[in-house]
């Protein structure tokens, strides 16, 4: 019996032991970006191995106001806008898709799901070339409308994970609602909307993340340095401005960090709904 | 699968196999042709008319305004653009001559947008007899044809998927389709190189497969990169997998206190946007980064970690990287999923005497497996095709030996460096079709011989 005791201990005390350790892994980076926004100068090399020699909040104070070279502000406003219209009408366009996929049965509804899972299979930027050129043809470079629009109509693609979450819900309340003479679209607005709300947070919050820190398509579409978003103006940033990109990151991390941890438990159950069901 | 056969009526739901549900279709048509009046007859000759016959106004002018919208691009430049896309252009401009010659590009583009236009007014077409032929059916059941208004409230409620689903069609097909239509296209071209407009482009059959099989420029590059691609996507996918699920395994245990925040520290991870991970990892290995000063400050020369030399230095620290951006998306789903276990199942195998490793080998290893099959499958593929990674740590190297590429390069880079940085189009457009191939063949057998398609209800 005791030596049961004694390897239960042991087993817990191992278990911490990795767990500390794994925290560290995890925490290590993020604090050693933190403390580099708080430096004093901006370049990698006056560093003091991980950690700056010297602390101060002339970073923040620079990266809002010394906009010449690189106007933060202004890419901060342009990642805002992006994100946020593409999450509005991406969530809006997901969530129907995904619904109607569920909950009608159409000719061409096997179709269209074989469609997307093979589109789904195509490297992501194969296309790129021919966005490109479609851009160019509706005069589209060099506006972040373009953007919004290519993030919003490409998000119905990743539509599975919703409909899993839709074939969960059962489908009697609806019947009774179609006996006492709603039409399909008011079964929807007034059924089926209020109580899909988590996956409707976590769609949002996937599709908010997604134009938030892409790099990809702003690159290539929006050449004006007055349109960079943040991801592409970081990425101009040189050793030499390290405390500068660091103070950046920390800036647009810290919202993205919160909004997570406020919403984990949506995060948690549409992963997992997307996961068991396929 | 119960619940999603509700909204259909009985007879739908007996299953019609492929060809008999096209046999139907096409009979359906058939006899809208065969059996219909002269209000069939008149729409077949002018769309629109048999509705406008019926007193159907409202839809019989909208009818006749996709004819007449349809004609005039097909006069205007839909018929030559389907030619175009034959041709590619004919006429090579010449500043001298003063010619304003064609852009095979955007021919072939236009084309093939012509080609979809026209699918489309076929579609429509067809829909507008079947439209007739069902109200005539109707008329002579005895029934009056149905008026515009209820017409349109049928695309609330009977038609409501049709409503929906045309906005995000239309927005895929745009943005997603027609691109890889259009490179699959650019594939079998010698669109690249110095043959960019105002050059003009021509087909070229299959001789960019045969080129980056068989010509010493690509092909020692793109062999290479394969293999490590491979192996790249297995490791890497192995790693996160287990030790997400490892860690997920670890926070359950009772002897933990805290969960949440111990949870807390990966979830932190996993919510800082991947760019910045990848950037900031790319200043702390860089060679004024931390970690070298700490190798200089104990006296020893700068290692370049990710330097053109640093061939399985870098590979190894990707591997890592990359670990630590997924692992932690991966131990949440683990942790959801292992809490919608059945502990009953656990419970009874521990009074059999089943120690925790045979717990976990007969019990939860089954069931994650089973359940996460699909992730499985996506997490593969976005490792295969994982751009991030090389993309920032190493960008922009070229190493000798490789064509456009360095010796970390995933297949997803190289494509990255010959089209957009190097417009080598056509090579690229035939990679991205190889990798189509590579990660379709894969996914599809993983997920044929997975249990969770074989026995689909087992954990039900």
């Amino acid at each position: 019996m005791k030596s049961r005791k004694t390897l239960r201990f042991m087993d817990s005390v191992v278990t911490h032991m990795i767990l500390i350790a794994v925290c560290f892994i995890f925490l290590f980076p993020c604090l050693w970006l933190i403390l580099a926004s708080f430096s004093k100068s901006g370049s990698i090399y006056s560093f003091d191995g991980f950690f700056p020699s010297e602390y101060s909040f002339d970073t923040f104070r620079m990266l809002f106001t010394d906009t010449e070279m690189y106007n933060y502000p202004r890419w901060f406003r342009n990642t805002l806008f992006i994100a946020t219209m593409s999450c509005l009408i991406g969530t809006f366009l997901v969530i129907l898709t995904a619904y109607t996929m569920s909950r009608f049965k159409f000719r061409g509804r096997k179709a269209i799901m074989k469609t997307t899972l093979v589109l789904g299979m195509f490297p992501s930027f194969m296309g790129m070339i021919a966005v490109y050129i479609i851009m160019t043809q509706f005069g589209l470079i060099n506006k972040m409308w373009g953007l919004i629009l290519i993030y919003s109509s490409g998000a119905p693609m990743g539509y599975l994970t919703q409909k899993g979450f839709f074939d969960t819900i059962p489908g009697s309340i609806d019947e009774a609602a179609r006996i006492d003479g709603a039409t399909n679209f008011q079964v929807f607005l007034k059924i089926n909307l209020p109580i899909s709300m988590p996956i409707i947070v976590y769609t949002a919050l996937t599709s908010f993340v997604f134009p938030w820190s892409d790099f990809i398509l702003p690159k290539l579409l929006l050449k004006e340095k007055d349109l960079y978003t943040v991801a592409v103006g970081l990425m101009s940033l040189g050793e030499t401005e390290f405390a500068r990109f660091a103070a950046g990151s920390v800036f647009i991390a810290v919202p993205i960090v919160i909004l997570y941890f406020c919403l984990m438990r949506f995060l948690v159950d549409g992963m997992t709904a997307g996961a068991v069901k396929g | 699968m119960r619940i999603k056969n509700r909204t259909e009526n009985p007879q739908k739901s007996v299953r019609v196999s492929k060809a008999n549900k096209k046999k139907m279709q096409s009979e359906s048509l058939c006899t809208a042709v065969k059996n219909g009046g002269k209000q069939v007859r008149a729409s077949m000759c002018l769309m629109g008319l048999g509705q406008l016959l019926y007193k159907q106004i409202g839809k019989g002018i909208l009818y006749l305004c996709v004819l007449v919208l349809a004609a005039f691009y097909f006069v205007k430049r839909g018929f030559a653009d389907i030619a175009g896309l034959f041709t590619l252009g004919t006429k090579e401009a010449d500043t001298w001559l003063g010619i304003e010659g064609d852009n095979s590009v955007v021919m072939l583009l236009m084309g093939i947008l012509s080609v979809i236009a026209a699918l489309c007014f076929i579609l429509c077409y067809i829909s507008n007899i079947k439209d007739v032929y069902e109200t005539q059916k109707r008329v002579e059941r005895g029934g009056k044809p149905a008026t515009f208004r209820e017409d349109l409230q049928q695309f609330l409620d009977k038609k409501f998927y049709k409503t929906v689903l045309f906005l995000p069609i239309l927005g895929v097909c745009v943005f997603n389709i027609l691109p890889i239509i259009f490179m699959i296209a650019i594939a079998f071209t010698n669109y690249g190189g110095t043959i960019v407009p105002p050059k003009l482009v021509d087909w070229v059959g299959f001789n960019n497969f045969v080129k980056l099989a068989t010509l010493s420029q690509f092909s020692p590059t793109f062999l290479k990169i394969l293999n490590w691609n491979i192996i790249w996507a297995v490791i890497s996918t192995a790693l996160n997998y287990f030790a997400g699920l490892g860690l997920a395994l670890l926070l359950n245990k009772e002897c933990v206190k805290g969960k949440a925040l111990w949870r807390a520290f990966p979830v932190l991870a996993y919510a800082v946007p991947g760019f910045i991970t990848l950037l900031g990892f790319k200043f702390m290995f860089s060679y004024g980064g931390p970690i070298n000063q700490i190798i200089t400050g104990m006296g020893n020369k700068a290692v370049g970690f990710l330097d053109i030399d640093a061939k399985w230095i870098a590979r190894i620290i990707g591997l890592l990287v990359n670990a630590w951006i997924s692992v932690p998306s991966i131990m949440l789903l683990a942790t959801g999923l292992l809490s919608n276990r059945d502990v009953s199942q656990m419970e009874s195998a521990k009074i059999d005497g089943a120690n925790a490793f045979q717990q976990f080998r007969h019990i939860t290893l089954p069931f994650v497996l089973f359940s996460t099959t699909p992730v499985l499958i996506s997490q593969f593929i976005g490792n295969f095709n994982n751009f991030g990674i090389f993309f920032f740590l190493r960008g922009g190297l070229y190493i000798d030996g490789y064509f456009l590429a360095s010796d970390t390069d995933l297949l997803i880079n190289w494509l990255y460096n010959l089209s957009i940085n190097n417009n080598y189009y056509n090579i690229g457009a035939t990679i991205s079709l190889v990798i189509f191939v590579i990660t379709s063949l894969i996914s599809l057998s993983i997920y044929t011989g997975s249990a969770s398609y074989r026995e689909e209800d087992t954990f039900r």
